[in-house]
């Protein structure tokens, strides 16, 4: 019988420095400078670099999958609706569970340290019986 | 544009090598999942599979002659059929699934869907993946 009492804990996660953003620009060989120079960023209209969008998709990502494992993860639907930039913590919440037998879904939200919505979306994983 | 949906761009293999997803994982600052390693084996992490990592940027944003200076990732729409582990090999034909043109209070707002579907070593599909780029103006 599933608990219906499950939930997906909150993900914080670390101040997203620019050295993750170097990181993830070998990562993902990703060749665009918005995320590495602020004077090209400015050409953007952006006060300063940002981040890759695949920070808010893989913390979202992540805080499903530290919960239920990724293999029973099924369907991660991520919209990206304010930039992220350095310094910033984002916290991942997952709301409103429904359980319809062997899959459960959630919507997603993705919150910087100020409450600006940066990501959402809904995301549908394998239900564990034991939950 | 010189691009209509549908344009399908060449097969190519990727290999999951296991020092690209520990980079991923050294930059997300987080662990997929506790006791999570970049060695052959293990999940591949959630958002890794799109096609900036595992087909390269030049040549799609080649395609849709979208000005880099105007252009941010939208988003994404990832379905899991099949584990993926890092060591597989995947092939990815990517395809332009979609482009919407919005009028906005803002200006033009440019929508490039672009479709990858993941197929592993048994021929199946393992992941299907949608990424939203958006180019703003012109």
């Amino acid at each position: 019988m599933a608990d219906k009492d499950f939930s997906v804990p909150t993900l914080s996660s670390p101040e997203i420095t620019r050295l993750r953003l170097a990181y993830m620009a070998v990562a993902m060989r990703d060749p665009n400078l918005v995320h590495m120079e602020d004077e090209y960023a400015k050409k953007s209209g952006l006060p300063q670099v940002i981040a890759h969008g695949t920070f808010a998709v893989a913390y979202v990502g992540f805080a499903l999958s530290q919960a239920v494992g990724i293999d029973r993860v099924r369907r991660v639907k991520v919209e990206l609706t304010a930039p992220v930039f350095p310094q910033d913590i984002i916290s991942v919440d997952y709301t409103d569970l429904q359980i319809n037998g062997d899959l459960t879904t959630a919507r997603i939200s993705a919150k910087n340290q100020s409450g600006v919505l940066v990501a959402r979306g809904e995301s549908t994983w394998v239900t564990n019986p034991s939950h | 544009m010189g691009v209509e949906v549908g344009h399908t761009f060449p097969r190519k293999t990727f290999t999951v090598e296991p020092h690209r997803v520990e980079e991923f994982v050294i930059a997300l600052g987080v662990e997929p999942h506790p006791g999570w390693k970049p060695t052959k084996g293990n999940a591949v992490p959630l958002g890794f599979l799109m096609y900036v990592t595992t087909y390269g940027a030049d040549e799609v944003h080649g395609m849709l002659d979208f000005d880099l200076l105007r252009t941010v990732y939208g988003g994404t729409d990832s379905e899991y059929f099949a584990p993926v582990y890092v060591g597989d090999v995947l092939s990815v034909s990517p395809v332009i699934s979609s482009l919407v043109v919005k009028e906005t209070k803002n200006g033009k707002l440019t929508f490039a869907e672009l479709t990858c579907e993941y197929i592993n070593a048994d021929g199946i599909i393992a992941v299907r993946e949608k990424s939203t780029t958006v180019e703003r103006g012109n």
